[in-house]
């Protein structure tokens, strides 16, 4: 704020008006927008200023300052918008993840109008430049999914211990939950001004000037109970958050009127209710829960897009399949693997479900924002589904030679198969990786960096087939010359049946079948992920150097990128024995996520893994219910036999790891 | 034709054959192959609607679509199949095929891992020769994806700088192979920061950064070795790849004459290679008989050898069409391939931050005088950034700038940059680098291969 003579007067003048700012008072703002106007070469310690006390403010006071740096870059623009937009995304981010929920949606609205141009002016050009705005929109849409799966299992604790589960919750049922206040009660979409004193309530903000309406509560951040915006306006992270979308009545916002599509919609309507009512009986059935969540998801997915229709053949196939084995027997088996958490039955209502951000508000905010992206995203499902360029076949292939055994798979249709299949045709979000079923932590599931223990397993299993054929191939002409077509159906049939994305093929035994599952739901990820990644930027990644390489090992099956290069540097070597945990995603449990090692009395170290996908903690290790340093425990209980030492954790990249290998010797 | 009507007309009649989007199916017999090529630039989408089909013994998943660019290849069917193809390519359908013996090699492959299985020992290790265009690389494939069928993990060693394995051309790798090889785009990718739709290989680089092995033998001999050592190592730890073994490619040139007989014996020896492979060439085949039938390993093993087949469908690739898939791993390298795009990070370092080393063609240099001076000058001439550097890759080393030029020339290749820019007044330069990492405390090497790409940016 030091630019001279007069720029620190009207810095003060300025921020002392702000100062008395706390009510989104539209006389204020548009004052404080003229004097912004009038001293433009003071320009920069005016938004230094503004920057500043946005960074200060307390919560309550935060989207008034919003308003006023919205005026001003909408009516004065440069070179505030300059000014501004250097730290957009911080000074944004940083507000965000303190305000509680409605404060978001505003910013949320407040944000798209940052995407397009002053309204009335000449200019097509956006408020800000698209390269500012999109970091923020994609944090947020991380954000979202992270929150709204917290908030899940937040409600599923809260049930559990209400021992309660109601299959239709009227919003005043959660009023007296223990979430912060106000969270679980957004404004109705409609509400009239004056709602909450402290929050500017939905139309009180005429802006100054520009005329623009960020009270105008349609723009798409309000989807809860309304029926859908047109596409056109559908704000993308609403339509990423997918959850809340979810939980519109199915029968609203459906646009497309197409008889098959209606047909199946009703099916699935009807199905959803059966479930629901199956779920009231037995609540503690994780597998109704996750069928629920499954045509929940599907709906959406329906709902939210047009999707070709050869997969809503695909789709149909599967419904009503599965309206035949509930009606039949309507105990499915889930898989070993999938978990979801399991859905609340008062999804039906939607305004008591707005997912509560600021449960996890205060310093942990930031790390659950930051951890985001480690969560399955609906959008990268969606987008995942997009880039599947032909319909998902059933695995029974009209296949020439073909093995019985393939069509086992789809024999029974129960709702862990369509999931399995609405997964494998990336139409689903993969679930967490399936290596924990605890609930309580299944949001902090290990990370998916280590495949499940049986892929670690050499392949001797699956050339079994082989070994009972006779080879009697020599690397003579004469012999290499002969027919043996047993030896090429070793190379076919005998080994099973193929995936039908990648021709991979799997025994039909229960191994087979476990690595099938393992499989396509590593298939599903990688669409998830690459479609996460284009948003993201990705980048071609060093070599490792000889020692790694040599250190490294391939796991047997694909479990992806990130499987083999965790596995490559060093945490293989020396977590390999014990790959459970050298450390853990971030907690979204607030309680947790501030907790200290209980050894040491020391915060975790947070720290970006590549490799993971999220923000994890190092050295941290879960022993029952409490994480400790993973140094402090082993030196703890270092008579106890334990693999793990201090220094090991860094099974960050390919060049991170120098560091780590240093400090242990092979 | 009517003058003057319309100017689009001439323009559409000529593009009219390769834009239209043709749509074919083909019904292959049992043991025949589809042979194709796709134009650079071009591409194909291939789908398998029934039966069983491999390409380069990766087996096709039925109604996947699978899309081809640029490439010259083939689809083999043990069961007979049917293919739709949408685009246009050179294709024809050929019934003579040397398949059952190349798969007859791999089951005797299998005999020889199960019984290192058996015994705890090593597996084959393999060696691929013949002359340029023979079927080497296709060859090599086919064995390296059986064995991934079957549940092997091969070690996959490509010698031949003309061509790249999951790296750029230029490069000598290594490569362990646990899981399906791509189809469509070569061999693959190296890891990139996010996930691929076929799982990505972790490959060891070694720099050479010459078109032929035998421009600097005294410089691949080494690098050969070192491959070798880095391979042994590995496979000395690992128990799965060591029962398989190992399937190593040549470059052509060295099936072809006096010098480059020197250097397969130098790769038999470094290798400990026990089976070789000759592809097609009678004399070469003669050739090896008199250099290996008294040949033992380390381990006192005879070596096996065995002459192949050419496969009918090899064909030449001319300069242009290497030069244009050099030109298409490099642009991969950087900004990953039609299915997944990476972004490089450019970066600016002054001349005096960095320390780069240039190739000596030796062979090259012994023709002048005083080659006794040549020896003592060593590998690499240490070289400031210049005008000549533009458009060309450099090979930063896992080494540090005080190391030695041998300690260099061993150490493994960290990366690759592209140098997009040079300023002789500023004394800067812009590199392109996959990832935003500082690379000034590592030795770089520029070579004369690959050769200076304009293409790779814009």
């Amino acid at each position: 704020m030091s630019y001279g003579q007069g720029p620190d007067d009207i810095a003060e003048d300025f921020k002392s008006a702000l100062q008395d700012l706390s009510i989104n008072s539209r006389f204020e703002i548009s004052n404080l927008t003229i004097i912004a106007k009038e001293n433009t070469e003071h320009a920069f310690a005016i938004a230094e200023s503004l920057k500043l006390h946005i960074k200060q403010t307390p919560p309550q006071k935060k989207l008034p300052a919003f308003y006023v740096l919205d005026s001003i870059v909408k009516n004065v623009g440069t070179p505030y918008t300059l000014f501004f937009g250097r730290q957009l995304y911080a000074t944004f981010m940083e507000a965000y993840a303190l305000v509680d929920t409605s404060v978001r949606r505003k910013m949320d609205e407040m944000l798209k109008t940052w995407k397009e141009p002053v309204p009335g002016s000449m200019d097509p050009r956006p408020v800000f430049p698209p390269e500012l705005t999109r970091p923020i929109e994609n944090a947020l849409i991380k954000a979202k999914t992270s929150f709204v799966q917290a908030h899940q299992e937040h409600l599923k604790n809260q049930q559990q211990q209400l021992n309660r589960v109601r299959s239709t919750a009227s919003p005043a049922t959660y009023r007296d939950t223990p979430t912060p206040p106000n969270a679980y009660r957004p404004p109705p979409p409609n509400v009239a001004p004056g709602y909450a004193p402290n929050y500017p309530p939905q139309q009180p903000y005429p802006p100054p000037m520009n005329g623009q309406q960020y009270s105008n509560q349609p723009n798409g951040q309000q989807p809860y109970g309304l029926p859908p915006r047109p596409p056109s306006q559908q704000y993308p992270p609403q339509v990423a958050a997918g959850p809340p979308s979810w939980q519109q009545p199915p029968s609203q916002g459906y646009q497309v009127a197409e008889n098959s599509i209606a047909r199946l919609n009703s099916d699935i309507d009807k199905l959803i209710t059966t479930s629901k009512a199956e779920w009231a009986q037995n609540p503690y059935d994780n597998s109704i829960g996750t069928r629920l969540k499954a045509l929940l998801d599907l709906q959406t997915i329906l709902q939210n897009q047009q999707l070709p229709p050869d997969q809503i053949a695909l789709i149909k196939d599967q419904v009503d399949q599965l309206s035949q084995a509930s009606q039949a027997a309507n105990k499915p088996q889930l898989p070993s693997t999938p978990v979801y958490p399991p859905v609340p039955v008062v999804v039906a209502q939607p305004p008591a479900q707005q997912p509560s951000l600021s449960s996890i508000l205060g310093p942990s905010a930031l790390a659950a924002l930051a951890r985001a992206s480690a969560t399955p995203q609906p959008v990268a499902s969606m987008q995942a589904a997009t880039q599947i360029r032909s319909p998902q076949p059933p695995y029974a292939q009209p296949y020439q030679p073909p093995p019985p055994s393939a069509p086992t798979a789809t024999s029974a249709p129960e709702a862990s198969s369509l999931l399995d299949r609405l997964r494998a045709a990336g139409m689903l979000p993969a679930v967490s990786t399936p290596t924990t079923t605890s609930t309580s932590s299944s949001s902090v599931p290990v990370p998916p960096v280590f495949p499940p223990p049986y892929l670690n397993t050499p392949p001797t299993a699956s050339r079994t087939p082989l070994a009972t054929l006779s080879n009697d191939v020599v690397l003579k002409p004469a012999s290499l010359k002969e027919r043996r077509p047993h030896l090429i159906s070793g190379l076919y049939e005998r080994l099973g049946a193929p995936c039908t994305q990648c021709g991979r093929r799997f025994q039909a035994d229960e191994e087979g079948k476990k690595k099938k599952t393992a499989h396509m739901d590593w298939h599903f990820k990688v669409h998830q992920r690459m479609a996460e990644a284009e948003v993201r930027g990705q980048h071609r990644s060093w070599y490792v150097d000889e020692l790694d390489w040599i250190k490294s090992r391939e796991v047997e099956d694909e479990s992806g990128n990130a499987t083999t290069i965790a596995n490559n540097s060093s945490a293989a070597t020396t977590t390999a024995n014990d790959p459970k945990l050298q450390y853990l995603a971030v907690p979204d449990d607030p309680a947790l996520a501030n907790s200290l090692c209980p050894i040491c009395q020391e915060k975790f170290e947070m720290k970006w893994l590549d490799e993971a996908q999220e923000f994890v903690w190092m050295d941290a290790k879960k022993v029952g219910d409490r994480i400790y340093h993973a140094s402090c425990y082993a030196e703890a209980t270092k008579d106890v036999n334990t693999q793990i030492k201090r220094g090991t954790p860094e099974p960050a990249g390919v060049l991170g790891k120098r560091k780590a290998e240093a400090s242990h010797s092979f | 034709m009517i003058p003057g009507l319309g100017q689009a007309a001439p323009t559409a009649t000529f593009s009219a054959p390769t834009i239209t989007a043709t749509v074919a199916v083909h019904e292959l017999r049992p043991e025949s192959e589809w042979r194709f090529e796709v134009a650079i630039g071009q591409k194909i989408e291939v789908r398998i609607m029934s039966g069983t089909a491999e390409l380069f013994g990766t087996e096709l998943a039925l109604n996947h679509v699978y899309t081809f660019r640029g490439t010259k290849s083939s689809i083999y069917t043990w069961h007979g199949c049917r293919i739709e193809v949408t685009g246009s390519c050179e294709e024809y359908t050929a019934e003579e095929t040397p398949m059952l013996q190349y798969a007859n090699t791999h089951f005797a492959l299998e005999k020889l891992r199960d019984e290192a299985h058996q015994r705890q020992g090593d597996g084959p290790r393999v060696m691929v020769v013949g002359p340029n265009n023979s079927g080497k690389t296709s060859l090599v494939k086919l064995l390296t994806a059986y064995a991934i069928r079957t549940g092997r993990q091969p070690m996959v060693i490509n010698t031949d700088p003309r061509e790249g394995l999951l790296s750029i051309p230029g490069t000598l790798t290594a490569t362990p192979f646990a899981s399906i090889i791509d189809v469509e785009q070569g061999w693959g990718s190296s890891p990139t920061s996010t996930s691929s739709p076929v799982p990505v290989k972790l490959p060891i680089c070694y720099y050479y950064g010459l078109a032929s092995p035998e421009d600097n033998t005294k410089l691949v001999k080494p690098i050969l070795t070192r491959l070798a050592l880095a391979s042994t190592s590995r496979l000395a730890e690992d128990q799965i790849i060591k029962e398989t073994g190992m399937i190593i490619d040549t470059p052509g040139i060295i099936s072809q004459g006096k010098g480059g007989y020197d250097l397969i014996s130098h790769i038999v020896a470094e290798f400990s290679i026990n089976t070789i492979l000759v592809l097609g060439s009678e004399r070469l085949h003669i050739e090896m008989q008199k250099r290996f039938s008294a040949h033992r390993t380390s381990t006192g093993e005879s070596i096996t050898l065995v002459k192949l087949d050419k496969s009918g469908g090899c064909v030449d690739r001319d300069d242009t069409f290497m030069q244009q898939t050099q030109e298409a791993a490099i642009k991969e390298y950087f900004f990953g391939d039609s299915r997944s795009t990476l972004s490089p990070h450019t970066q600016q370092m002054g001349f005096e931050d960095v320390t780069i080393y240039k190739i000596r063609e030796a062979n090259a240099l012994s023709f002048l005088p005083g080659g006794m001076e040549e020896e003592a000058t060593g590998l690499y001439e240490k070289v400031e950034p210049n005008p000549g550097m533009l458009h060309c890759m450099l090979a930063v080393m896992y080494a540090t700038t005080s190391d030695s030029q041998d300690t260099v020339r061993d150490a493994s290749v960290m990366g690759f940059v592209y140098v997009s820019e040079v300023d002789d007044k500023k004394r800067r330069f812009k590199v392109l680098a996959p990832m935003n990492t500082r690379i000034t405390d590592r030795p770089m090497i520029w070579g004369s291969w690959p050769e200076a790409s304009m293409s790779v940016i814009g």
